[in-house]
């Protein structure tokens, strides 16, 4: 086991690592950028290292500051977190040059799977089902001929894309020459690679994604899939739960068994998730992310699992200790994201001092956050403020358990999502489950109108 | 511009930034771009703003004016101080090597930015410093 990690994160995730080493008896040092100074993340490690000022570029991005700090403190491995650095393969591979181990999969992996394109081929030749499409189409012409192919509607991909970004949807041929050029554009100002694909476009699928774990000795089991389909028309989710509901039996243990044959077939190590889009009996693999995922707690809250510890001792090279006949899911559970953000208005991320904060708790809530009364929220990062994690024996009692978890929840100072979230609990088509990634789009719509 | 060029310019721009009470400055000519922050003062620290002039104290009572400049650590890293290292009481007539902060092996000088008395050393050598750390207390 390792003596001292590095945490190279901020706000709810950079403590949840703490809490994972504290439990094995690791050492911990954190990072932090200047308006971080106060933040709860930095008060729990052993030691602290302010990196950087508050852009990222500068300080939570700021690769030689943060490897300097893990060497001068004498740690002997990085965790990543999620965001920032936790899919940079340079980082990964820089850490390794110094002596310190990057708690997540090689840096070759990171780079196949971070390159969608690649990540396609290499899981449809591992027999994974992928949305049908084309590898990298030098032009417009070439896209043209695709898309006659696969047929409309089709949705044009970056490589290099994420976050919605150089990705655009083409419903009708005459559509295509614009949406090429200007996501190509965006792609190459975002992302400086302009290499695009294409893929069908499935209407208003699932998205329902399969947690994995991969030591380095050959073992990899599965904890089950999440269901991610409440996600804002920014693609980012908003309520993720797990087991997903109604879902076919069929198609579960289809997603879970693809899922552990993928991971395998690409020689994954750490803790690993395979997305993908589920769409009547038709399941499509869409991506792998190579780290720790903010909705993991809604599976460890089923199988009782510490994901982040078995990253930790996954890479400290131990043995993962259970197999898939182990393993059990027992109830449901449903987690929140509170952001500092404004639903009315577009989502709109709010910075400023949070004045009064009161987190629930009793039977069934667990919230990880990183907030206090009389906290700032500085504008340069992610507007999440908190997770609140309801789980109970069923679907219908863990969202019960959320809406009263909610319902005590008070943060003022900025704008939050904790009445929307309640709303969208309240649905009757959330509740009947099932929904698919267009349902939050069209409930922004109608309660638009509404007003 | 050349390094004792940014220099002077850095240390005009230090009054106006001290005179206007701005927290923070940033000024980019051509190529070169000039970022200036007013540093926390460490404990400890004897206060060296300026007394306000009263208004009935005669000219030639009026104090000198000093200024002090806290020079921070940009990187994270370990301290290595000059040879012979800089001492507390000890006087600059211009820009020079203060110390440096070793960085992943590489080392990055830490200057005064021009001449003045060093007030107050904060670190010892082979130390770990952080970004933003104070290292030297200089009166200008």
């Amino acid at each position: 086991m390792f003596r001292k990690v590095l945490i190279a994160n901020r706000g709810e995730i950079a403590l949840r690592i703490n809490r994972a080493c504290r439990e094995l008896g690791v050492a911990t040092v954190a990072i932090f950028s200047e308006p971080d100074r106060l933040s709860l993340h930095v008060r729990h490690a052993d030691e602290a290292f302010c990196v950087g000022p508050g852009p990222v570029m500068r300080s939570y991005l700021n690769i030689p500051n943060i490897i300097s700090a893990a060497l001068i403190s004498g740690c002997d491995a990085i965790h990543p977190g999620y965001g920032f650095l936790a899919e940079n393969a340079r980082f990964a591979e820089i850490a390794a040059d110094h002596g310190l181990t990057f708690i997540g999969p090689k840096p070759a992996v990171i780079n196949a799977m971070g390159d969608k394109a690649t990540a396609k081929r290499l899981m449809h030749e591992a027999g994974v089902p992928t949305t049908p499409g084309s590898g990298i189409v030098a032009n417009v012409e070439e896209a043209r001929v695709v898309c006659e192919q696969i047929g409309y509607p089709v949705l044009l991909k970056a490589t290099a894309g994420g976050g919605g970004k150089g990705m655009r949807a083409v419903a009708k041929p005459d559509e295509l020459p614009t949406a090429f050029a200007t996501a190509q554009a965006e792609a190459e100002a975002s992302f400086k690679d302009g290499r695009m694909y294409v893929e069908k476009l499935i209407v208003n699928p699932r998205h329902i994604e399969v947690q994995v774990l991969a030591d380095e000795h050959g073992d990899v089991v599965h904890l089950g899939e999440r269901d991610c389909s409440v996600q804002k028309p920014s693609h980012q989710k908003l309520i993720e739960e797990a087991p997903a509901p109604e879902l076919d039996v069929a198609i579960r243990d289809r997603l879970h068994e693809v899922a552990t044959t993928a991971t395998r077939a690409v020689g994954y190590t750490n803790a690993g998730t395979l997305e993908f889009l589920v769409h009547g009996g038709d399941v499509y693999f869409m991506e792998m992310n190579t780290r720790i995922q903010v909705e993991h707690p809604v599976s460890e809250l089923i199988y009782g699992v510490d994901l982040v510890k078995e990253q930790i001792r996954i890479a400290a090279g131990e043995h993962l200790g259970f197999s898939q006949e182990d393993l059990h899911a027992h109830g449901h559970a449903i987690e929140v994201r509170v952001n500092a953000e404004d639903p009315d208005n577009h989502f709109a991320p709010a910075a400023g001092t949070l004045t009064s904060v009161v987190f629930p708790g009793g039977p069934g809530i667990r919230v990880d956050t990183h907030v206090y009364s009389g906290a700032m929220v500085p504008p340069f990062y992610d507007s999440m403020l908190a997770k609140i994690i309801a789980v109970g024996r069923t679907r219908e009692s863990a969202i019960l358990r959320m809406e009263r978890a909610l319902s005590e929840t008070r943060i003022e100072g900025v704008k939050t999502t904790v009445d929307f979230c309640r709303e969208l609990l309240g649905d009757p088509e959330f509740r009947a489950g099932g929904i698919g990634v267009g349902w939050l789009p069209a409930f922004l719509d109608r309660r638009a109108a509404a007003v | 511009m050349t390094e004792d060029a940014i220099a002077t310019r850095a240390r005009a721009l230090a009054g106006a930034l001290t005179e206007a009470g701005f927290a923070r400055l940033r000024v980019r000519d051509g190529d070169t771009e000039i970022e200036l922050r007013r540093a926390p003062r460490p404990n400890g620290l004897a206060a060296a703003v300026p007394a306000p002039p009263a208004a009935a104290a005669e000219p030639e009572e009026k104090p000198v004016e000093h200024r002090e400049d806290i020079i921070a650590s940009d990187v994270v890293g370990i301290l290595r101080h000059v040879r012979p290292p800089i001492a507390e009481g000890q006087d600059l007539d211009t820009d020079r090597e203060l110390a440096s902060v070793e960085t992943l092996g590489i080392r990055n000088p830490v200057r005064s930015r021009g001449g003045g008395r060093v007030v107050a050393v904060f670190v010892t050598e082979g130390q770990p410093v952080e970004y933003g750390q104070p290292l030297f207390a200089i009166e200008r």
